[in-house]
C-alpha cells in the first residue's frame, strides 16, 4: 500500500512538472511569434488586399437554428465585413421560429434552382433562395439533422469560393477581420490549407445591431474565468502549436479552410461532437497520408466575440460536451498514434492530447485523493502535501498572468487600468476553486460518454442584444 | 523537530518543489511589475506623442515648406518619428500636385536618406521598417535600395521589398521586380508580387508585354494574370497574340483585358475564346462578353450556355439575363437551342433576377401568335422539369441519409 501511494505521488509530481514545463515552452514559443507576426503585419497594408484583384474570393457559412431573434443583424453585420469578394452562404438548419421568415422579409429572398450538388452528405435541401437586393447572399433551407456540423456541409456543397469560413451566427466578426485572417493564407498560400483567428468573450461588450461597440470585461466571476481561458487556450496554446505546425483545433466559431479540401474529406463529420476538432484532425490526417507540405495555421489579431455560458449549469453542460467532443474524436483516431507516417501530429499532438488533456480529470483526481489519503495515514507528511498543492497552484497562476501579458504587449483590447487589474486578480482563482469544478464537469463528460449520453445540452443564452453592456 | 525529519523520504523532492514555488512566484511578481510598468510607460509615452503631435500639427505648413527649421525637429527622437509619419500619411493620399513639397521635405530634412541608409546597412526588422517607409515616401530615390533589398537572404525582408516597390506606385519600381523575375524567381508568396506589379504598372501595362514574351514557366502565368487585370484596349493587337498563346492562365487574361477593348475588334476574339479547351478561359471570355454593350454578343453568349461546365453555363445565363430587353427573344434562341441544361440555367437566372414575370408578360401579350404560346409551353415545361429534378435529388439525398 505504502509503496502503491509513493509511486502514485512521485508519478503525479512528474506528471504535473511534465505539464508545467510544456506549458512554460508554449508560453515562450508564443511570445517569439506573436511579436515575430507583429513585425509581419508592418509591412501589409490591410488596404491594398482589400483593393486587389488578386484577393480570392471567401464564402462564409453561417449555420443558423432558431436565431429569430438575431440573423438578420447578423447577416447584414457580416455582409458589412471589410473584404473584397465575400459570398454568405446562411444555412437554415430546421428552424422552427422564423429565422426563415425574418431573413425572407430583410432580404427580399427569392426562392431559386441554382444548381445544388450535394457532394458532402447532408439533411436534405428543399429551398435554395437568393437575395433580390443583395446579390452575395444565398439562403439555403434544410431538414435539421440535430447538428451544426450537418448544417455546415449543406453550406459547404453551396460554396463557390475557394476558401470557406465558418461563422456562428450569433457571434461577432470584427470588420477587418477575414482581412487578416486571409493575411494567413497569402504568406504561404500553396502550403496553408486552414487558418483559425482568437475567438473572444463577447458577455459583458457593448453590442449594437450586430456590431461590437464597446469591449468591457464581464462583471461575473464565471465569465471573467473564461476571459482568462479563452485568452491563455487561443494566445499561448494555439498560437505555440501553430508554430510547430501541429495545430490540433480551430475554433468552430472562427475558422478559414480551403474548400477543396474540406470537400475531398467529406466535410464536417456529422455526428461528431467536437465537429472543429475532428475536422482539424482529419485534415492533418489526410495532408499527412498524401505526403503533402501543408501549414495550418493560427493568426492572433483577426478577432471573433462569442458568448460564453454566464450560468454554472450551462458552462457545466459546455466543459462535458467540450470532453465529450475531445474523446469522440481522439479515440477514431487512436490509429495515428506515434505512427511516423503522422508527423509531428501522430507523435506530439495527439499524444499531448491524450495525456495532458483528455486524461488530466482522471490524473488530477487520482492523484488528490491518493495525496489526501497518504496525508492523512502518514504516509506523507503534511507539510509536503500543502507544498505540492502550492506548487501546482503557483506554476499555473504564472501560466494564467503569462496570457494576461501577451494580451497586455499585444492587442490591449481592455484598456482600463482597473480591467486588467480584474484579469490579473482572478488569475490567482483560475486554479482554485474554478480548475476543481472543471475537473468535475470533464470527469462528467468522460461519464457520459462512456453511457452513451451524447444529447446535446442547450446553452442558455442572454443573447446580443442583452449583451450591450 | 529539524527539515530532514518533517519531510522523511520526501526530502529531495520537497526541495524541488520549494525551488518551483519560488521560482513560479517570482515569475508572478515579474510577471505583474512587467505589466505595470508597461502600462505606467506607454501611457507616459502616449500623452507625450500626443503633445509633441499637437505642437507639430499646428505649425504644419512651417515645417513642410522649411519656415520651420529641420534641425528643431530632427534632432529630437520622438519629433522626428511624428514628422515622418505624418509625412508619410500624407504622401499616401497626395495627389501628384501636392507630392513634390512633401518629397522635398523629406528629401531636404534627411529624413529620406536616413531611410536609405537605414534600408542598406541594418538588418531584421528594422531593416524591413526602413523599406516599408521608402516605399510609402512614393520617392524615385527610394528604388535603388528596394531593389536592393530583392536579394535579401531573408525572405521577409524580400517581401517588404517587393511591398514598399509596390507602394512607390511608380513605374520604375516594376522594372526591378520584373527583371528579378526573368532571371529567378523571387521566393515569396505571389500574392505581394501581383499586387506590387499591379500596383506599379497600373497606367502603363504595356511594359509587361516586353516581360511576359521573355518569361517562362510560373512567372509567365503570373505576369499574364497580372497584365489581365491592368491589360486596356491600348494594348490592341497584341492582345490577339496573347489570345493564341499556348498558356490558358495567359489565354484568359487575354479574354479578360478584351472586356475593355472595342467590340468591333473584341467580338471575333471573344467568339473564339469561348470555344477554348480551358473552362476558366471560357469563363473568362463570357464574362468579358457580359461586359460588352453590343447586339453581336448574344450568338457566343448562347454557344457558352450550352458549354459543359456549370459555371461557364451559369455565367453566360447571368451575362444574357443582364442584357435587360428583349429577353423573350432571347428565350427563344434558347429553346431553339434544345439544351435542357441551358434552358434551365436560363430560367434559374431569369428567377433569381426577377425579370422572369416580365417575360412571361411578354409572352402571354403574344399567345395568340403560336411562336409565343410554344415558348410560354416551353418555360412551364422547363419550370416543372427542375421542380422534378429538384425533389428527385431531395429525395435521393434524403435516402443516403
Amino acid at each position: 500500500m505504502r509503496s502503491l501511494l509513493e509511486i502514485s505521488n512521485q508519478s503525479l509530481f512528474v506528471y504535473y512538472l511534465v505539464s508545467n514545463l510544456i506549458y512554460l515552452l508554449l508560453l515562450i514559443t508564443a511570445i517569439y511569434r506573436n511579436t515575430w507576426h507583429r513585425h509581419r503585419l508592418a509591412s501589409l497594408r490591410l488596404e491594398q488586399v482589400k483593393m486587389s484583384p488578386f484577393t480570392p474570393p471567401v464564402t462564409l457559412i453561417v449555420p443558423a437554428h432558431n436565431e429569430e431573434a438575431f440573423i438578420v443583424h447578423s447577416v447584414q453585420a457580416l455582409l458589412s465585413l471589410d473584404y473584397p469578394s465575400l459570398e454568405l452562404v446562411v444555412v437554415n438548419d430546421g428552424s422552427r421560429d422564423r429565422t426563415l421568415a425574418e431573413l425572407k422579409s430583410a432580404f427580399q429572398l427569392r426562392p431559386t434552382r441554382l444548381l445544388y450538388i450535394p457532394e458532402i452528405i447532408s439533411a436534405p435541401v428543399h429551398g435554395i433562395y437568393k437575395s433580390i437586393i443583395e446579390p452575395r447572399l444565398l439562403v439555403l433551407d434544410k431538414d435539421s439533422a440535430g447538428s451544426k456540423a450537418d448544417a455546415v456541409n449543406a453550406g459547404l456543397n453551396a460554396a463557390s469560393s475557394p476558401y470557406v469560413c465558418v461563422v456562428d451566427a450569433d457571434s461577432i466578426l470584427e470588420k477587418d477581420s477575414i482581412l487578416r485572417i486571409m493575411a494567413g493564407v497569402f504568406s504561404e498560400p500553396d502550403r496553408v490549407v486552414a487558418v483559425g483567428g482568437i475567438v473572444r468573450v463577447l458577455n459583458g461588450c457593448g453590442v449594437f445591431k450586430g456590431e461590437l461597440r464597446q469591449v468591457k470585461l464581464p462583471r461575473r466571476s464565471i465569465e471573467i474565468m473564461q476571459v482568462i481561458e479563452y485568452l491563455r487556450a487561443f494566445l499561448i496554446g494555439r498560437e505555440a502549436w501553430a508554430q510547430f505546425n501541429a495545430l490540433p483545433i480551430i475554433s468552430g466559431a472562427f475558422g478559414i479552410f480551403r474548400t477543396d479540401l474540406v470537400r475531398k474529406i467529406k466535410g464536417y463529420r456529422t455526428h461528431a461532437i467536437g465537429e472543429d476538432f475532428d475536422l482539424v484532425v482529419r485534415l492533418h490526417r489526410y495532408m499527412q497520408e498524401q505526403s503533402k507540405d501543408y501549414h495550418i495555421n493560427f493568426i492572433p489579431d483577426p478577432t471573433c466575440w462569442t458568448e460564453v455560458p454566464g450560468d454554472l449549469r450551462s458552462l457545466a453542460r459546455q466543459r462535458a460536451r467540450w470532453h465529450k467532443g475531445l474523446l469522440d474524436t481522439l479515440w477514431p483516431n487512436r490509429d495515428m498514434l506515434f505512427r511516423r507516417r503522422y508527423g509531428r501530429v501522430g507523435s506530439l499532438i495527439l499524444p499531448y492530447m491524450w495525456i495532458f488533456e483528455f486524461f488530466a480529470p482522471v490524473i488530477e483526481l487520482i492523484g488528490y485523493s491518493t495525496m489526501i489519503v497518504a496525508a492523512v495515514t502518514g504516509l506523507l507528511s503534511r507539510e509536503f502535501f500543502v507544498l505540492f498543492l502550492l506548487y501546482g497552484y503557483a506554476f499555473a497562476t504564472l501560466i494564467s498572468i503569462g496570457s494576461v501579458l501577451l494580451e497586455e504587449m499585444t492587442y490591449r483590447r481592455y484598456s482600463d487600468w482597473r480591467e486588467v487589474a480584474h484579469l490579473l486578480l482572478y488569475c490567482l482563482f483560475e486554479h482554485f476553486p474554478y480548475r476543481q469544478f472543471t475537473l468535475m464537469w470533464r470527469l462528467q463528460g468522460i461519464w457520459q460518454y462512456m453511457r452513451g449520453d451524447f444529447r446535446w445540452r442547450e446553452m442558455k443564452r442572454t443573447g446580443m442584444s442583452s449583451a450591450a453592456g | 523537530m529539524d527539515v530532514a525529519s518533517r519531510f522523511g523520504p520526501e526530502l529531495g523532492i520537497a526541495r524541488l518543489l520549494l525551488e518551483a514555488i519560488s521560482f513560479s512566484l517570482l515569475g508572478i511578481l515579474l510577471l505583474i511589475g512587467f505589466i505595470v510598468l508597461r502600462r505606467w510607460y506607454r501611457g507616459r509615452y502616449f500623452r507625450r506623442l500626443n503633445e509633441h503631435t499637437f505642437q507639430i500639427r499646428s505649425q504644419w505648413e512651417g515645417v513642410v515648406n522649411g519656415r520651420v527649421p529641420a534641425r528643431s525637429w530632427r534632432l529630437n527622437r520622438l519629433d522626428c518619428e511624428i514628422v515622418e509619419s505624418i509625412l508619410l500619411d500624407t504622401i499616401e493620399v497626395a495627389t501628384p500636385e501636392q507630392l513634390p513639397p512633401l518629397l522635398n521635405c523629406l528629401r531636404s530634412s534627411g529624413l529620406l536618406d536616413l531611410r536609405i541608409h537605414q534600408a542598406r546597412t541594418t538588418l531584421g526588422w528594422k531593416r524591413r521598417a526602413a523599406l516599408v517607409a521608402l516605399g510609402r515616401t512614393r520617392a524615385p530615390e527610394a528604388i535603388p535600395a528596394l531593389a536592393e533589398a530583392l536579394e535579401a537572404p531573408s525572405e521577409e525582408t524580400r517581401i517588404a521589398a517587393v511591398r514598399g516597390l509596390g507602394r512607390t506606385g511608380l513605374l520604375e519600381a516594376a522594372t526591378p521586380i520584373l527583371d528579378h523575375l526573368l532571371e529567378s524567381p523571387l521566393h515569396i508568396p505571389e500574392h505581394a508580387v501581383k499586387n506590387a506589379l499591379a500596383s506599379c504598372c497600373q497606367n502603363f501595362p504595356t511594359i509587361l508585354l516586353r516581360y511576359l514574351s521573355d518569361a517562362r514557366g510560373p512567372n509567365r502565368e503570373l505576369l499574364a494574370r497580372v497584365l489581365g487585370e491592368l491589360a486596356t484596349a491600348d494594348l490592341g493587337e497584341d492582345l490577339i497574340v496573347l489570345a493564341t498563346d499556348a498558356a490558358p492562365e495567359v489565354r484568359a487574361s487575354a479574354a479578360r483585358a478584351l472586356g475593355n477593348a472595342q467590340p468591333s475588334f473584341a467580338l471575333p476574339v471573344l467568339s473564339v475564346l469561348i470555344r477554348d479547351k480551358e473552362w476558366f478561359v471560357r469563363l473568362r471570355a463570357v464574362v468579358a462578353l457580359a461586359s460588352i454593350d453590343h447586339s453581336t454578343r448574344i450568338r457566343p453568349l448562347l454557344h457558352a450556355l450550352c458549354d459543359t461546365n456549370r459555371y461557364v453555363r451559369q455565367r453566360a445565363a447571368w451575362a444574357l439575363t443582364s442584357v435587360g430587353t428583349n429577353l423573350d427573344h432571347i428565350l427563344a434562341q434558347v429553346v431553339e437551342t434544345q439544351d435542357n441544361y441551358a434552358l434551365q440555367a436560363f430560367i434559374s437566372e431569369l428567377e433569381r433576377s426577377g425579370a422572369i414575370a416580365e417575360v412571361v408578360d411578354a409572352l402571354e401579350q403574344h399567345c395568340e401568335d403560336s411562336a409565343g404560346r410554344i415558348l410560354l409551353q416551353a418555360l412551364s415545361a422547363g419550370q416543372q422539369n427542375m421542380e422534378l429534378a429538384s425533389k428527385s435529388s431531395t429525395a435521393a439525398i434524403a435516402g443516403v441519409t
